[in-house]
């Protein structure tokens, strides 16, 4: 066990390693002058002297490597080409954003998923099973930006009761950031609950299938026991598995969103600085995204190997 | 009691009197389960639409799509209009018809790339293994771990907005998924009985991997595309929202949202239709996908590709 | 015990399927009395395994449809409510299936899945619970059972799997044990073993038992009376010498004749029956077997033939005597 959590980190580290490379090729890769493509109209030759020194793009590209992986890990990801702040600090400050409203889709996800796939599955055939799946169906298919666009359409400019976009601390004002939260997550939320549900009914589906069920209720267990006691240890293993998964598609994947609602998270200022050809900016923010994600995916497998007593033993 | 002569034994029958069916090939019986698909079917049924409607879009519409007309802005929903007119007085129905020509464009070229890529690297890793293969799904599982959009992003930065830009990085982004579902394929056959018995009976290895290993890699790889195909469509939709991907004045069902925005409450008909059709065209193709899969390989469970794309 | 502990009168079970109903078990009838082993031999589509998932009502009854009657403790098995049917389950009657690596929860240890039956059908709290089952692992022969119970089941190999399946059936001390292919996932070693423990453990508590397999060689080593399945029905049931002696249907023969004789001083080829099982949703009108049978005559294929006892203990279902077909 201790093995294999070993190996899988030194795999995501080895993985974190190899993004580095490519995030670090990618300023190199733009034609011309990053610096000066960044600058654009606003070219100012003791700006770009200035930047450029910071940058040092005249030394070999393999010591420009080592010398940006190195400040990265002491947390000094380079200088804003457009606004010369810290990227670090730019980075940490969208952090907090991007982070409820992933936990926050999770949650609405979870919610509605969950208890719709287990019943779902038990009542395979009923009326209920068929409309959630076709539901789910439609949820899967349905684009973010557009669902969030009707939802604001709907609540925000017809009915007027929640706000179309922005974020509110939770320091500032509890009840604003749940009715700013409140559009975002439910979009994002009910997509991730759809992809949740069809695979929580599978699992569930799976489990009552298998010969152990049969055995169960062989035994005398009334089928709700058969259910709580048998069925659904097995199927929560997978579920785990997936909801962890959609943790970190959530944490990575909501540009869209973030754009459509004008949520100040990590996904929005990685766009903004393609727009802006910021590209320090947009190395840290694809650094810091993927390595979320990544590390989520360890977390998940360990987890996973953890549970699953057939991978432990 | 009579006494009677043991009768030769009937020839084997099922039950009294049918004949055992006799073997059909494995195509037919696919096309058969697909079409008892209801879903299946509808979603065949639309996607034919799309196609023709991509094929024939601008010749069919009634307007042209660069019709501009001030005059007519903004209008609602009416028999001459019938999806309403764009803030530049466009008709927008004509431009939703002519949309899924990018769409559909899109969608099947950049699967495409994912698929001429992503499948002889899978073969060439499963079949030989060893260090090649160690170093190939590394490289993939790089490419898998960052999230689609973020890498499609990343990748239009460097190369620039625009349509073939955006069908490459598309491309790219879905060519891990390929790669490794066909690696698993090659796996999985390649220790099986009968390869071994080709290799006895000294076939060489483009010979094993050409008839033996392929056809059963076929099967995992259509029901792929066709999920995949969803997928892409989606993608390119997100990345025309952000104005990553096609450019104007070509009309793209996401830029389209992008530019209802704008005019959300004058008229919000603007916004609704494009993604109504990116609703339905996404739908059609996971129908069609989940027939293929109930049909090709029941037991292939769905990837969880990341819905974080668009 | 006076009578017999299970009657099954007429059992039939149907099955709603998309081309039709079928009939996977017709009109079946036997009983078994205690300390008694009764196989049930058959092809795999004989129903012999659905006949005996029916008398504890473990079919799914919309697709299934089930008749007849099954005598068991003074009630019918088939139309007890559930809550009755439950306390029969694991603890009257209890029933071990074929594949132990499936038929044990992956995730569950083994103690806590021998513990069940026990803890709620005879009351027992978690200690007396886990004592006993310490008890009935020993008993089964499996090696330092207390460490064991925590273990999970693919910490063990098939046979010891098995063996914890029969510990767990045998743990509340029910009157009948119903063995479904038990041993058919076992190699021939373990098989036998088993079929020898299963045997001191019947000695020991009076068990009737039913014993589920297509394998005659098994139902040698096992049996006191056999019943032959073939197209849900009974063809022939006799005492286990009775039957290897003197079988009397043409089925019966045609298996023992298929069966290859060790020993044989000239190569020979095995004597397969030709032809398949038939369709359940399209049987035969007449004997199920007249299709597949060397000496079939015209009354075979219209009128399915009774089952008739001609010798004491010994019931055939054919038109015909044998002594016709080797005159």
């Amino acid at each position: 066990m201790t093995n294999y959590v070993l190996r899988r980190f030194g795999q995501m580290m080895l993985a974190l390693l190899g993004v580095s490379v490519i995030v670090f090729a990618l300023i190199h890769l733009v034609p011309g002058d990053p610096i000066r493509v960044a600058l654009g109209t606003r070219f100012d030759p003791d700006t770009y002297a200035a930047l450029s020194e910071r940058a040092g793009l005249d030394r070999p590209i393999v010591v420009q490597y080592f010398a940006w992986l190195g400040s990265a890990l002491t947390g000094d990801l380079g200088v804003s080409f457009r606004s010369g702040q810290p990227v670090t600090t730019l980075l940490l400050e969208r952090l907090p954003a991007t982070i409820t409203l992933a936990f926050a889709a999770l949650f609405v996800a979870i919610v509605v998923s969950i208890p719709l796939g287990i019943v779902s599955a038990i009542r395979s055939g009923s009326k209920l099973d068929y409309a959630s799946t076709a539901a789910s169906q439609v949820g899967v298919s349905v684009p973010d930006f557009w669902a969030g666009i009707m939802y604001i359409l709907l609540f925000a400019l017809a009915l007027s009761w929640l706000p179309p976009s922005g974020y509110v601390s939770i320091l500032d004002s509890p009840i604003d950031w749940l009715r700013h939260l409140a559009l975002p997550a439910v979009t994002v939320g009910l997509i991730s609950g759809s992809i949740l549900f069809r695979f929580v009914r599978s699992a569930v589906l799976e489990a009552l299938h298998q010969d152990y069920t049969r055995t169960a209720r062989a035994k005398g267990l009334s089928e709700r026991e058969v259910i709580t006691r048998h069925v659904l240890p097995n199927a929560w293993i997978p579920i785990i598995t997936v909801v962890g998964l959609q943790l970190g598609f959530l944490l990575s994947g909501v540009i869209v969103v973030e754009v459509i609602f004008a949520w100040p998270g990590l996904g929005r200022l990685a766009l903004l600085s393609v727009q802006d050809r910021d590209f320090t900016v947009l190395q840290g923010a694809v650094l810091l995204i993927a390595a979320m994600f990544l590390v989520i995916n360890l977390i998940v497998d360990v987890l996973y190997a953890y549970v699953d007593p057939r991978v432990r033993y | 009691m009579a006494d009677p002569t043991p009768t030769a034994p009937p020839p084997a029958t099922h039950d009294a009197g049918e004949p055992i069916a006799e073997h059909r090939s494995r195509m037919r019986v696919t096309i058969d389960t697909v079409l008892r698909n209801r879903l299946a079917v509808i979603g065949l049924v639309v996607l034919a639409l799309l196609v023709l409607a991509a094929i024939f879009g601008p010749t069919i519409a009634p307007y042209d799509i660069n019709d501009i007309n001030i005059a007519d802005r903004l209008q609602g929903l009416s028999s001459s209009h019938w999806f309403g007119t764009d803030e530049l007085g466009r008709d927008v129905f004509s431009r939703v018809l002519v949309g899924a020509r990018v769409s559909l464009t899109v969608g099947f070229i950049a699967v495409g790339i994912a698929v001429v890529i992503g499948v002889p690297i899978g073969l060439v890793s499963g079949f030989y293994g060893g260090a090649t293969d160690s170093w190939l799904m590394r490289l993939m599982d790089i490419l898998f771990s960052l999230p689609a959009i973020l890498l499609a992003i990343a990748i239009l930065a460097v190369l620039g907005p625009g349509i073939v830009n955006a069908m490459i990085a598309i491309g790219i982004v879905y060519t891990p998924i390929f790669a490794r579902i066909t690696r698993g394929s090659v796996l999985t056959v390649k220790e099986s009985v009968f390869v071994r018995a080709a290799r006895s009976l000294g076939a060489t290895d483009t010979r094993i991997l050409r008839s033996h290993i392929l056809p059963n890699v076929v099967a995992p790889i259509i029901v792929q595309t066709s999920l995949s195909l969803a997928f892409a469509i989606l993608a390119e939709a997100a990345l025309s929202f952000l104005g990553l991907g096609v450019q104007p004045p070509e009309p793209a069902w996401g830029r389209m949202l992008s530019e209802g925005r704008g005019f959300f409450q004058q008229a919000p008909w603007m916004a609704i239709f494009p993604g109504l059709a990116i609703v339905i065209t996404v739908m059609a193709f996971n129908f069609v996908g989940d027939g293929l899969r109930d049909a090709l390989d029941p037991q292939q469970r769905s990837v969880i590709e990341s819905r974080g794309v668009g | 015990m006076t009578g017999p502990v299970l009657k099954v009168d007429d059992l039939s079970v149907s099955f709603g399927t998309r081309t039709g109903r079928a009939m996977v078990v017709n009109d079946v009838s036997y009983e078994i009395g205690a300390s008694e082993t009764l196989a049930i031999v058959g092809e795999s589509g004989s129903g012999k395994s659905v006949s005996s998932l029916a008398l504890l009502q473990l079919l799914p009854v919309p697709p299934a449809r089930v008749a007849g009657r099954a005598e068991f403790g003074g009630g019918d098995l088939l139309s007890m409510p559930d809550p009755e049917i439950r306390a029969v389950r694991g603890n009257r009657i209890a029933m071990i299936f074929q594949d132990p690596m499936t038929s044990l929860n992956p995730v569950r240890t083994i103690g806590y899945q021998l513990m069940e039956p026990l803890r709620m059908h005879m009351g027992m709290d978690k200690a007396a619970a886990r004592a006993r089952s310490i008890e009935l692992l020993e008993l089964v022969g499996i090696p330092s059972a207390d460490e064991r119970m925590d273990d999970y089941p693919q910490q063990f190999s098939g046979g010891m799997r098995q063996r914890v399946m029969i510990a767990m059936g045998i743990s509340c001390e029910p009157d009948l044990l119903i063995a479904d292919e038990a041993t058919t996932a076992l190699d021939v070693t373990t098989q036998a073993q088993i079929i020898e423990e299963i045997k001191q453990l019947q000695d020991r508590m009076g068990l009737a038992l039913i014993w589920i397999t297509h394998d005659l060689g098994v139902v040698a080593g096992i049996a006191d009376r056999v019943v032959v399945l073939y197209g849900g029905a009974i063809m022939e049931e006799a005492a286990i010498d009775l039957l290897f002696d003197d079988p009397r249907h043409p089925y019966t023969r045609a298996l023992l004749e298929s069966l290859p004789v060790p020993g044989m001083d000239r190569p020979r080829r095995l004597q397969a029956i030709p032809g398949l099982p038939p369709d359940p949703v399209h049987l035969p009108a007449g004997c199920p077997f007249a299709p597949r049978c060397a000496y079939a005559q015209d009354i075979c294929t219209s009128e399915r033939p009774a089952l008739t006892f001609p010798l004491e203990g010994h019931g055939v279902a054919c038109h015909f005597d044998p002594e016709v077909f080797d005159g």
